[in-house]
Protein backbone atom coordinates (compact mmCIF):
# COMPACT_ATOMS: atom_id res chain seq x y z
CA UNK A 1 0.00 0.00 0.00
CA UNK A 2 2.57 2.18 1.00
CA UNK A 3 4.58 2.12 -2.57
CA UNK A 4 1.38 3.01 -4.44
CA UNK A 5 0.36 5.54 -2.31
CA UNK A 6 4.23 7.05 -3.18
CA UNK A 7 4.09 6.32 -7.06
CA UNK A 8 1.00 8.07 -6.58
CA UNK A 9 2.34 10.76 -5.32
CA UNK A 10 5.14 10.79 -7.63
CA UNK A 11 2.70 10.53 -10.82
CA UNK A 12 0.80 13.78 -9.48
CA UNK A 13 3.76 15.72 -8.76
CA UNK A 14 5.07 14.72 -12.47
CA UNK A 15 1.78 15.82 -13.71
CA UNK A 16 1.86 19.06 -11.90
CA UNK A 17 5.21 19.82 -13.00
CA UNK A 18 4.10 19.39 -16.45
CA UNK A 19 1.06 21.62 -16.68
CA UNK A 20 3.64 24.13 -15.18
CA UNK A 21 5.98 23.65 -17.65
CA UNK A 22 3.47 23.94 -20.37
CA UNK A 23 2.14 27.18 -18.87
CA UNK A 24 5.86 28.78 -18.63
CA UNK A 25 5.94 27.87 -22.69
CA UNK A 26 2.83 29.44 -23.46
CA UNK A 27 4.19 32.43 -21.94
CA UNK A 28 7.31 32.35 -23.69
CA UNK A 29 5.66 31.72 -27.14
CA UNK A 30 3.67 34.84 -26.42
CA UNK A 31 6.99 36.98 -25.76
CA UNK A 32 7.80 35.68 -29.23
CA UNK A 33 4.36 36.18 -30.73
CA UNK A 34 4.28 32.75 -32.37
CA UNK A 35 0.87 29.79 -32.28
CA UNK A 36 1.06 27.77 -29.45
CA UNK A 37 0.20 24.36 -31.48
CA UNK A 38 1.10 21.61 -28.20
CA UNK A 39 3.32 21.71 -25.74
CA UNK A 40 6.97 20.60 -26.28
CA UNK A 41 8.47 17.02 -26.65
CA UNK A 42 9.90 16.49 -23.38
CA UNK A 43 6.32 17.54 -21.67
CA UNK A 44 4.59 15.29 -23.52
CA UNK A 45 7.02 12.61 -22.74
CA UNK A 46 6.59 13.83 -18.51
CA UNK A 47 2.74 13.70 -19.04
CA UNK A 48 2.66 10.37 -20.42
CA UNK A 49 4.90 9.15 -17.68
CA UNK A 50 3.08 11.01 -14.92
CA UNK A 51 -0.30 9.23 -16.58
CA UNK A 52 1.07 5.56 -16.12
CA UNK A 53 2.60 6.07 -12.68
CA UNK A 54 -0.92 7.43 -11.91
CA UNK A 55 -2.80 4.52 -13.11
CA UNK A 56 -0.87 2.23 -11.95
CA UNK A 57 -0.72 4.07 -8.30
CA UNK A 58 -5.01 4.11 -8.65
CA UNK A 59 -5.23 0.43 -9.55
CA UNK A 60 -2.61 -0.80 -6.62
CA UNK A 61 -3.05 2.02 -4.10
CA UNK A 62 -7.10 1.23 -2.86
CA UNK A 63 -6.36 -2.45 -2.37
CA UNK A 64 -8.43 -5.98 -3.31
CA UNK A 65 -11.12 -4.82 -5.87
CA UNK A 66 -14.86 -6.67 -5.21
CA UNK A 67 -16.01 -9.25 -7.22
CA UNK A 68 -19.10 -8.20 -9.16
CA UNK A 69 -20.38 -11.59 -11.21
CA UNK A 70 -23.34 -12.63 -9.20
CA UNK A 71 -22.38 -16.15 -9.67
CA UNK A 72 -18.87 -15.78 -8.21
CA UNK A 73 -18.27 -17.21 -4.97
CA UNK A 74 -18.06 -14.39 -2.48
CA UNK A 75 -21.99 -13.13 -4.66
CA UNK A 76 -23.28 -16.56 -4.94
CA UNK A 77 -26.35 -16.37 -2.21
CA UNK A 78 -25.85 -20.14 -0.75
CA UNK A 79 -28.66 -19.67 1.57
CA UNK A 80 -31.00 -17.26 3.15
CA UNK A 81 -30.48 -16.07 6.64
CA UNK A 82 -33.12 -18.46 8.91
CA UNK A 83 -35.64 -15.95 10.04
CA UNK A 84 -34.49 -15.59 13.38
CA UNK A 85 -37.07 -12.73 14.65
CA UNK A 86 -40.03 -15.03 13.85
CA UNK A 87 -38.79 -18.05 15.07
CA UNK A 88 -40.70 -20.25 17.84
CA UNK A 89 -39.49 -22.55 20.91
CA UNK A 90 -41.96 -24.95 21.09
CA UNK A 91 -40.21 -27.58 17.96
CA UNK A 92 -39.30 -31.34 19.01
CA UNK A 93 -36.01 -30.25 20.18
CA UNK A 94 -36.63 -28.52 23.19
CA UNK A 95 -37.25 -32.17 24.42
CA UNK A 96 -33.80 -32.90 24.81
CA UNK A 97 -31.61 -29.96 26.23
CA UNK A 98 -27.81 -30.31 26.52
CA UNK A 99 -26.05 -30.25 29.74
CA UNK A 100 -24.57 -26.96 30.63
CA UNK A 101 -24.12 -25.42 34.48
CA UNK A 102 -23.42 -22.53 34.23
CA UNK A 103 -21.04 -20.91 37.30
CA UNK A 104 -21.70 -16.93 37.00
CA UNK B 1 -27.66 -13.83 2.54
CA UNK B 2 -25.19 -16.30 3.35
CA UNK B 3 -22.75 -16.06 0.60
CA UNK B 4 -20.31 -19.07 -1.10
CA UNK B 5 -17.43 -18.01 0.72
CA UNK B 6 -19.39 -17.24 4.39
CA UNK B 7 -20.67 -20.47 4.20
CA UNK B 8 -17.38 -22.38 3.96
CA UNK B 9 -15.43 -19.98 6.50
CA UNK B 10 -18.38 -20.79 8.77
CA UNK B 11 -18.50 -24.82 8.23
CA UNK B 12 -13.98 -24.51 9.07
CA UNK B 13 -14.61 -22.53 12.20
CA UNK B 14 -17.33 -25.35 13.43
CA UNK B 15 -14.76 -27.78 12.79
CA UNK B 16 -12.19 -26.23 14.33
CA UNK B 17 -14.21 -25.13 17.66
CA UNK B 18 -15.85 -28.51 17.93
CA UNK B 19 -12.73 -30.16 17.41
CA UNK B 20 -11.06 -28.23 20.47
CA UNK B 21 -9.29 -25.15 18.62
CA UNK B 22 -9.55 -21.37 19.57
CA UNK B 23 -11.69 -19.38 17.77
CA UNK B 24 -15.28 -19.81 19.68
CA UNK B 25 -15.60 -16.34 19.78
CA UNK B 26 -14.72 -15.41 15.93
CA UNK B 27 -17.49 -18.16 15.35
CA UNK B 28 -19.78 -16.54 17.75
CA UNK B 29 -19.18 -13.21 15.85
CA UNK B 30 -19.97 -14.61 12.24
CA UNK B 31 -23.09 -16.66 13.34
CA UNK B 32 -24.29 -13.20 14.70
CA UNK B 33 -23.32 -11.50 11.94
CA UNK B 34 -25.21 -14.12 9.36
CA UNK B 35 -27.99 -14.30 11.64
CA UNK B 36 -28.02 -17.87 11.67
CA UNK B 37 -29.79 -20.39 14.49
CA UNK B 38 -27.01 -21.88 15.35
CA UNK B 39 -28.50 -22.77 19.26
CA UNK B 40 -26.91 -25.73 20.03
CA UNK B 41 -23.32 -24.67 19.48
CA UNK B 42 -23.88 -21.04 20.34
CA UNK B 43 -25.16 -22.01 23.93
CA UNK B 44 -21.84 -24.74 24.36
CA UNK B 45 -19.34 -22.33 23.00
CA UNK B 46 -20.90 -19.07 24.57
CA UNK B 47 -21.38 -20.75 28.10
CA UNK B 48 -17.57 -21.73 27.85
CA UNK B 49 -16.62 -18.38 27.16
CA UNK B 50 -18.62 -16.86 29.90
CA UNK B 51 -17.91 -19.57 32.54
CA UNK B 52 -14.22 -18.17 32.32
CA UNK B 53 -13.59 -15.01 34.02
CA UNK B 54 -10.55 -14.64 31.65
CA UNK B 55 -11.96 -14.95 28.72
CA UNK B 56 -15.15 -12.76 29.76
CA UNK B 57 -13.01 -9.85 30.84
CA UNK B 58 -10.94 -10.25 27.60
CA UNK B 59 -14.37 -9.26 25.67
CA UNK B 60 -14.87 -6.13 26.98
CA UNK B 61 -17.86 -4.36 26.37
CA UNK B 62 -18.93 -7.12 23.55
CA UNK B 63 -19.68 -9.53 26.85
CA UNK B 64 -23.09 -7.64 26.85
CA UNK B 65 -24.06 -9.31 23.14
CA UNK B 66 -22.83 -12.46 24.17
CA UNK B 67 -25.26 -12.92 27.07
CA UNK B 68 -27.82 -11.88 25.28
CA UNK B 69 -26.56 -13.70 22.10
CA UNK B 70 -26.35 -17.11 24.63
CA UNK B 71 -29.64 -16.13 26.25
CA UNK B 72 -31.78 -16.69 23.14
CA UNK B 73 -29.67 -19.77 22.22
CA UNK B 74 -30.37 -21.14 25.48
CA UNK B 75 -34.20 -20.58 25.32
CA UNK B 76 -34.12 -22.17 21.93
CA UNK B 77 -32.38 -25.37 23.78
CA UNK B 78 -34.90 -25.20 26.54
CA UNK B 79 -31.93 -24.86 29.08
CA UNK B 80 -34.29 -21.73 31.16
CA UNK B 81 -32.13 -21.37 33.87
CA UNK B 82 -28.99 -20.40 31.46
CA UNK B 83 -31.49 -18.14 29.98
CA UNK B 84 -32.85 -16.70 33.52
CA UNK B 85 -28.95 -16.59 34.47
CA UNK B 86 -28.13 -14.43 31.66
CA UNK B 87 -31.34 -11.98 31.66
CA UNK B 88 -30.53 -11.50 34.95
CA UNK B 89 -26.67 -9.92 34.67
CA UNK B 90 -28.11 -7.81 31.77
CA UNK B 91 -30.72 -6.39 34.16
CA UNK B 92 -28.22 -5.90 36.68
CA UNK B 93 -25.97 -3.88 34.08
CA UNK B 94 -29.26 -2.22 32.16
CA UNK B 95 -31.43 -1.88 34.44
CA UNK B 96 -35.23 -0.53 32.77
CA UNK B 97 -33.70 -1.30 29.15
CA UNK B 98 -36.42 -1.73 26.70
CA UNK B 99 -33.91 -4.91 25.02
CA UNK B 100 -34.06 -6.91 28.29
CA UNK B 101 -37.66 -6.22 28.44
CA UNK B 102 -38.22 -7.90 25.18
CA UNK B 103 -36.09 -10.47 26.43
CA UNK B 104 -37.71 -11.62 29.42
CA UNK B 105 -40.50 -11.33 27.69
CA UNK B 106 -38.98 -14.11 24.78
CA UNK B 107 -38.41 -15.74 27.71
CA UNK B 108 -41.55 -16.18 29.10
CA UNK B 109 -42.52 -17.49 25.48
CA UNK B 110 -39.79 -20.06 25.96
CA UNK B 111 -41.80 -21.33 29.12
CA UNK B 112 -44.52 -21.74 27.61
CA UNK B 113 -46.90 -19.04 28.94
CA UNK B 114 -48.56 -17.17 26.31
CA UNK B 115 -50.90 -14.66 27.87
CA UNK B 116 -48.25 -13.48 29.99
CA UNK B 117 -45.64 -13.29 27.02
CA UNK B 118 -48.52 -11.64 24.97
CA UNK B 119 -49.66 -8.93 28.32
CA UNK B 120 -45.77 -8.37 28.50
CA UNK B 121 -45.57 -7.56 24.90
CA UNK B 122 -48.49 -5.67 24.99
CA UNK B 123 -47.09 -3.13 27.62
CA UNK B 124 -43.90 -2.57 25.92
CA UNK B 125 -45.79 -1.98 23.02
CA UNK B 126 -47.56 0.84 24.76
CA UNK B 127 -44.27 2.80 25.24
CA UNK B 128 -43.09 2.68 21.45
CA UNK B 129 -45.97 1.58 19.32
CA UNK B 130 -43.42 1.20 16.42
CA UNK B 131 -41.41 -1.36 17.65
CA UNK B 132 -40.60 -3.72 14.62
CA UNK B 133 -39.42 -6.82 17.22
CA UNK B 134 -41.99 -6.76 19.02
CA UNK B 135 -44.78 -6.78 16.28
CA UNK B 136 -42.85 -9.71 14.73
CA UNK B 137 -42.71 -11.45 18.10
CA UNK B 138 -46.82 -11.29 18.09
CA UNK B 139 -46.86 -13.12 15.22
CA UNK B 140 -44.42 -15.97 16.54
CA UNK B 141 -46.85 -15.97 19.22
CA UNK B 142 -49.85 -16.80 17.00
CA UNK B 143 -47.41 -19.29 15.12
CA UNK B 144 -46.61 -20.98 18.17
CA UNK B 145 -49.97 -21.07 19.05
CA UNK B 146 -51.11 -22.71 15.81
CA UNK B 147 -53.25 -20.25 14.85
CA UNK B 148 -51.73 -19.21 10.87
CA UNK B 149 -54.46 -17.13 10.04
CA UNK B 150 -54.24 -14.55 12.77
CA UNK B 151 -50.53 -14.95 12.22
CA UNK B 152 -51.29 -14.28 8.70
CA UNK B 153 -53.42 -10.92 9.84
CA UNK B 154 -51.04 -9.60 12.25
CA UNK B 155 -48.26 -9.76 9.65
CA UNK B 156 -50.20 -8.38 7.50
CA UNK B 157 -51.28 -4.72 8.97
CA UNK B 158 -47.36 -5.06 10.22
CA UNK B 159 -46.49 -5.13 6.39
CA UNK B 160 -48.65 -2.34 5.49
CA UNK B 161 -46.69 0.19 8.19
CA UNK B 162 -42.90 -1.09 7.23
CA UNK B 163 -43.21 -2.32 3.83
CA UNK B 164 -39.64 -2.90 2.97
CA UNK B 165 -39.17 -5.52 5.57
CA UNK B 166 -38.11 -8.84 3.26
CA UNK B 167 -37.61 -11.21 6.52
CA UNK B 168 -41.60 -10.58 6.69
CA UNK B 169 -42.35 -10.90 3.48
CA UNK B 170 -41.02 -14.58 3.22
CA UNK B 171 -42.50 -15.34 6.60
CA UNK B 172 -45.93 -14.19 4.92
CA UNK B 173 -44.95 -16.52 2.04
CA UNK B 174 -44.19 -19.37 4.12
CA UNK B 175 -47.16 -19.06 6.51
CA UNK B 176 -49.16 -19.07 2.70
CA UNK B 177 -47.48 -21.61 1.71
CA UNK B 178 -48.51 -23.98 4.66
CA UNK B 179 -51.71 -23.12 4.38
CA UNK B 180 -51.38 -23.95 0.62
CA UNK B 181 -52.60 -20.34 -0.33
CA UNK B 182 -50.40 -20.39 -3.43
CA UNK B 183 -51.90 -17.77 -5.06
CA UNK B 184 -50.85 -15.43 -2.25
CA UNK B 185 -47.74 -16.80 -1.40
CA UNK B 186 -46.61 -16.00 -5.15
CA UNK B 187 -47.60 -12.19 -4.42
CA UNK B 188 -45.06 -11.99 -1.99
CA UNK B 189 -42.53 -13.71 -3.56
CA UNK B 190 -43.18 -11.19 -6.08
CA UNK B 191 -42.44 -8.48 -3.62
CA UNK B 192 -39.00 -9.76 -2.51
CA UNK B 193 -37.90 -10.64 -6.49
CA UNK B 194 -39.03 -6.97 -7.10
CA UNK B 195 -37.15 -5.56 -4.06
CA UNK B 196 -34.01 -7.53 -4.53
CA UNK B 197 -33.89 -8.80 -7.75
CA UNK B 198 -30.20 -10.33 -7.22
CA UNK B 199 -31.15 -13.65 -5.07
CA UNK B 200 -31.40 -16.32 -7.29
CA UNK B 201 -33.65 -18.42 -4.14
CA UNK B 202 -36.31 -16.07 -4.50
CA UNK B 203 -36.96 -17.00 -8.09
CA UNK B 204 -36.39 -20.35 -7.60
CA UNK B 205 -38.96 -20.18 -4.77
CA UNK B 206 -41.32 -18.09 -7.44
CA UNK B 207 -40.86 -20.20 -10.12
CA UNK B 208 -41.78 -23.86 -7.47
CA UNK B 209 -44.95 -22.05 -6.26
CA UNK B 210 -45.82 -21.05 -9.78
CA UNK B 211 -44.98 -24.96 -10.77
CA UNK B 212 -47.32 -25.95 -7.71
CA UNK B 213 -49.83 -23.96 -8.99
CA UNK B 214 -49.71 -25.54 -12.29
CA UNK B 215 -51.50 -24.11 -15.67
CA UNK B 216 -49.59 -23.66 -18.96
CA UNK B 217 -48.74 -20.23 -18.23
CA UNK B 218 -47.80 -20.60 -14.79
CA UNK B 219 -45.68 -23.70 -16.12
CA UNK B 220 -43.85 -21.22 -18.76
CA UNK B 221 -42.90 -18.47 -16.38
CA UNK B 222 -42.25 -21.47 -14.10
CA UNK B 223 -39.45 -22.22 -16.60
CA UNK B 224 -38.22 -18.90 -17.60
CA UNK B 225 -37.77 -17.94 -13.56
CA UNK B 226 -36.13 -21.24 -13.14
CA UNK B 227 -33.77 -20.08 -15.66
CA UNK B 228 -33.33 -16.77 -13.88
CA UNK B 229 -31.94 -18.73 -11.34
CA UNK B 230 -29.66 -20.45 -13.42
CA UNK B 231 -28.29 -16.82 -14.41
CA UNK B 232 -27.88 -15.88 -11.07
CA UNK B 233 -26.06 -18.73 -9.80
CA UNK B 234 -23.91 -19.85 -13.00
CA UNK B 235 -25.66 -22.88 -13.15
CA UNK B 236 -24.44 -24.23 -9.68
CA UNK B 237 -28.03 -24.65 -8.37
CA UNK B 238 -29.05 -28.50 -9.02
CA UNK B 239 -32.84 -27.68 -8.16
CA UNK B 240 -33.24 -25.23 -10.84
CA UNK B 241 -31.58 -27.11 -13.32
CA UNK B 242 -34.07 -29.71 -12.06
CA UNK B 243 -36.79 -27.69 -12.28
CA UNK B 244 -36.27 -26.66 -16.06
CA UNK B 245 -36.18 -30.75 -16.78
CA UNK B 246 -40.22 -30.85 -14.64
CA UNK B 247 -41.51 -27.93 -16.74
CA UNK B 248 -40.31 -28.95 -19.84
CA UNK B 249 -41.70 -32.42 -19.44
CA UNK B 250 -45.01 -31.06 -17.60
CA UNK B 251 -45.44 -28.51 -20.60
CA UNK B 252 -45.14 -31.21 -23.36
CA UNK B 253 -47.84 -32.79 -21.64
CA UNK B 254 -50.01 -30.33 -21.39
CA UNK B 255 -50.06 -28.92 -24.76
CA UNK B 256 -49.85 -32.69 -26.34
CA UNK B 257 -52.95 -30.98 -28.08
CA UNK B 258 -52.11 -27.62 -28.85
CA UNK B 259 -50.00 -26.62 -31.66
CA UNK B 260 -47.11 -24.81 -30.35
CA UNK B 261 -44.67 -22.28 -32.24
CA UNK B 262 -41.94 -24.03 -33.66
CA UNK B 263 -39.13 -21.31 -32.26
CA UNK B 264 -40.61 -21.97 -28.45
CA UNK B 265 -40.53 -25.86 -28.51
CA UNK B 266 -36.97 -25.61 -30.35
CA UNK B 267 -35.70 -23.25 -27.32
CA UNK B 268 -37.11 -25.74 -25.06
CA UNK B 269 -36.05 -28.51 -26.27
CA UNK B 270 -32.34 -26.91 -26.34
CA UNK B 271 -33.17 -25.76 -22.66
CA UNK B 272 -34.12 -29.23 -21.25
CA UNK B 273 -31.43 -31.39 -22.96
CA UNK B 274 -28.72 -28.71 -21.78
CA UNK B 275 -30.06 -28.79 -18.26
CA UNK B 276 -30.11 -32.77 -18.34
CA UNK B 277 -26.63 -33.08 -19.18
CA UNK B 278 -25.55 -30.18 -16.54
CA UNK B 279 -27.28 -32.11 -13.93
CA UNK B 280 -26.13 -35.34 -14.91
CA UNK B 281 -22.41 -33.90 -14.89
CA UNK B 282 -23.02 -32.06 -10.98
CA UNK B 283 -24.06 -36.20 -10.24
CA UNK B 284 -20.98 -37.29 -11.64
CA UNK B 285 -18.55 -34.95 -10.13
CA UNK B 286 -20.28 -35.11 -6.86
CA UNK B 287 -22.33 -39.07 -5.98
CA UNK B 288 -21.25 -40.60 -8.86
CA UNK B 289 -22.67 -43.91 -7.16
CA UNK B 290 -26.82 -42.29 -7.88
CA UNK B 291 -25.75 -41.04 -11.10
CA UNK B 292 -27.68 -44.01 -13.02
CA UNK B 293 -30.92 -43.66 -10.76
CA UNK B 294 -30.91 -39.85 -11.91
CA UNK B 295 -30.18 -40.66 -15.59
CA UNK B 296 -33.00 -43.19 -15.47
CA UNK B 297 -35.16 -40.22 -14.55
CA UNK B 298 -34.23 -37.98 -16.58
CA UNK B 299 -35.25 -39.96 -19.78
CA UNK B 300 -38.16 -40.55 -18.45
CA UNK B 301 -38.98 -36.73 -18.43
CA UNK B 302 -37.68 -36.50 -22.26
CA UNK B 303 -40.46 -35.27 -24.40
Amino acid sequence: MNLGFVVGVIGVLILSHAAYSTIQYRGLLKIMEEEFSRPPMNVLLELIVGLALCMWAALTFPGKFLSIHPDSDENRTVSLPDSSEFMIFNHRGRLFPPQIDMKF
Amino acid sequence: MVTKTEETELNQFEIQVENGGGGAWEYLCLVRKLKLRRSEKVLKHGSSILNDPRKRSALGPDEWTLNEQVAIAAMDCQCLDVAQKCIKVLQKKFPGSKRVGRLEALLLEAKGLWGEAEEAYSSLLEDNPLDQAIHKRRVAISKALGKPSIAIELLNKYLQLFMADHDAWKELAELYLSLQMYKQAAFCYEELILSQPIVPLYHLAYADVLYTIGGIENLISARKYYAATIDLTGGKNTRALLGICLCASAIAQLSKGRNKEDKDATAALELHSLAAAAVEKEYKQKVPAKLQLVSSVLRSLKI
